[in-house]
């Protein structure tokens, strides 16, 4: 169990309240994908249903093979999906799929995304048009992205001189100055130093609060799910067994789970006592100090622990409140569905049949 | 709401004069990239001017008269090949490098429409060819000093539905390589397959004239060894072209639509 990011954690909860009455600019509706017939027959999306509100901000979550790439690519028509119906900003997309590019830009193969032989400026005027913007037009919003990205002198650079972290921020940047109602970003964060990913998550959560753009992300990096996602999907075998906000999400695996360490050695009677009355785990003695994690049951109070080891002498050095996070709640999710178990996985009205 | 400087999805214009705009756009990119690379850019004539220099100088000192005799024959068929290498490379050789890049998806989801982008690259491609074509023609000219006749009245109509084959045999190739991806082998023999189609002896098999290349091949020799105009050829022979050209354009570019459907329905557009 990992600590919680708590400033982070703190500021996204400020930041992510997307307004509940706002318009469903995407909408997934039973989306199937099957690959191969008969006995050959792999269901790589089994009847995938979300819908996400203009101005939210929803991670894709997954294991490996779980789904979550042909789901994207059904949506964005790059696969052709075996059923099911989505409909971005009030277009259908089996009908109209050129409507649907009116409103949609994707980064789905990160730095790979723009010709590399090209300057920087020259990437953005060439998807701007692309995307039939006016590129003079789109300079202004082009110029303050290349600012927030760091690029601003890299302008008229060719992209294969850039290092891949800056190539990526290119690639995103040309998505982005589209600006587009929905954007899908696979991995947006891949090869980013830490200051650059905390720069594009500042970013993405201003683009989405200020500008109400809806931003579709799958990452494998949890911190930045959890830090700018209002909302998480989590697919396994092609089914979202999770949709729930990031909060409601995480809250429904909170403990009160503590790390504590005592001078010296505990004795073995203190620690039978524990033992038998709380669940405790990674015990580790150290030099001079004895270190363990406690989770309590809903009528036990840290204080009982206390008091046990008050009772045994052992004098308490630190106490360190642990909460679960993100990636905590997507292990156990994945793997009590990976686990074929019974049990239901969907946490509080997800899209999961 | 959008914040200013966020375009509305209404300002996104996907009408004629956003049509042209990223045709400027498509077109801008090839440029620069040919001036921004000159090398290569000087490697691609140099490589064409040496194969005709082996052929017209290698040919003399093997068979002199022969040689002399047909070269201006010469002259256009190789003329014609190297711009339908050019005109069918670029979109099969395209497609399959934007597929490795990593951009062809990003093509795909223009508001545009696939198969109008595709389109702005193919006249594009087509443009290069003729660049390389004037450069080509005039060298070739200036080495054996066989000065043929190039009213452009005349030569760029009937090059360009002389091309138009070879663009469909392009379309086929790149949607192939968008489904089976690693099929640049076989993007190599027709290169070689082309060669065959622009020497089909059209006068005594009159039916062959229906291959693609056969005939805009034949019209070209007569248009530019012995100055006939345009509007002088008869009209069938002109109806054969124009039919050749369409129906072989329209048959490349359904097999280009099957192929990406057929790759989207397999899940394999972008990868490689």
């Amino acid at each position: 169990m990992s600590q919680v990011p708590e400033r982070e954690r703190q500021s996204t909860a400020e930041q992510s309240a997307p307004d509940p009455g706002a318009e469903e600019v995407l909408l997934v509706d039973d989306l199937r994908k099957e690959y191969g017939e008969g006995e050959d027959a792999v269901q790589a999306v089994d009847g995938v249903s979300f819908s996400v509100r203009r101005g939210e901000v929803v991670g894709v979550l997954g294991p490996n093979g779980a789904g979550k790439t042909t789901t994207i690519k059904s949506i964005l028509g790059l696969v052709v999906p075996s059923g099911g119906r989505v409909e971005v900003a009030g277009v259908d997309a089996s009908e109209n799929p050129r409507g649907v590019y009116r409103h949609v830009g994707a980064m789905l193969e990160g730095a790979r995304n723009v010709y590399w032989r090209l300057t920087v400026r020259e990437n953005l005027d060439f998807f701007a048009a692309l995307g039939g913007n006016d590129p003079d037009a789109a300079r202004a919003r082009q110029d303050r992205l290349l600012d927030q990205f760091g690029l601003a002198e890299k302008a008229d650079e060719a992209v294969n001189e850039l290092s891949r972290g800056q190539k990526q921020k290119v690639s995103l940047a040309a998505t982005l100055a589209r600006g587009t109602d929905v954007v899908f970003l696979d991995e947006p964060t891949l090869g980013l130093d830490v200051e650059a990913s905390v720069e594009l998550r500042r970013e993405l959560r201003r683009l989405a609060d200020e500008e109400e753009i809806t931003i579709v992300l799958s990452s494998h990096d949890m911190d930045v799910v959890e830090a700018v996602c209002d909302r998480v999907a989590i697919l396994s075998n092609g089914r979202v067994i999770a949709d729930d906000p990031v909060e409601e999400l995480v809250g429904v695996f909170e403990t009160q789970a503590y790390r504590l360490t005592v001078e010296g050695e505990v004795s073995e009677r203190v620690r039978t006592e524990l033992t038998a009355s709380y669940h405790t785990e990674e015990w580790e003695t150290l030099e001079d100090r004895t270190r363990f994690e406690v989770i309590l049951a809903e009528d036990d109070t840290l204080y009982d622990v206390l008091g046990t080891l008050q009772r045994g002498d052992c004098t308490l050095l630190d106490v360190d409140g642990l909460e679960p996070d993100l990636e905590d709640v997507f292990l156990d999710v994945t793997g009590r569905a990976g686990s074929g178990s019974d049990e239901n996985v969907r946490l509080n009205g997800g899209g999961a049949e | 709401m959008s914040t200013p400087g966020r375009p509305a999805a209404s300002a996104i214009d996907t009408g004629l004069r956003g049509y042209a705009r990223f045709f400027v756009a498509a077109f801008r990119k090839k440029l620069l990239l040919l001036v921004r690379y000159p090398v290569n850019t000087l490697s691609q004539i140099g490589t064409m001017l040496l194969v005709f220099g082996v052929i017209f100088f290698g040919g003399r000192a093997v068979a002199g008269a022969a040689i002399t005799d047909s070269i201006e024959g010469i002259i256009v068929g190789y003329l014609l090949w190297t711009m339908s290498v050019a005109a069918y490379g670029g979109l099969s050789w395209g497609v399959a490098r934007e597929a490795q890049w990593g951009t062809l998806e990003q093509l795909f989801m223009s508001p545009f429409g696939f198969g109008p982008v595709m389109a702005v690259k193919t006249v594009v491609n087509v443009l290069e060819a003729f660049l390389w074509g004037a450069v080509t023609l005039l060298v070739m000219m200036a080495v054996t000093g066989r000065w043929l006749a190039v009213d452009p009245l005349t030569v760029v109509p009937l090059m360009a539905l002389s091309l138009a084959p070879a663009v469909g045999i392009g379309f086929v190739f790149g949607g192939l390589s968008i489904r089976f991806k690693r099929i640049e082998n076989a993007f190599q023999l027709v290169q070689f397959l082309l060669i065959g189609l622009i020497a089909t002896p059209v006068e005594q098999y009159p039916m062959l004239r229906w291959l693609p290349l056969a005939q805009g091949s034949k019209l070209l020799r007569t248009a530019m060894q012995e100055g006939v105009p345009i509007w002088a050829f008869p009209a069938d022979d002109l109806g054969v072209l124009i039919v050749t050209a369409m129906g072989y354009l329209a048959v490349g570019y359904a097999t280009f639509h099957y192929c990406q459907r057929w790759a989207r329905r397999e899940g394999v557009m972008g990868h490689y």
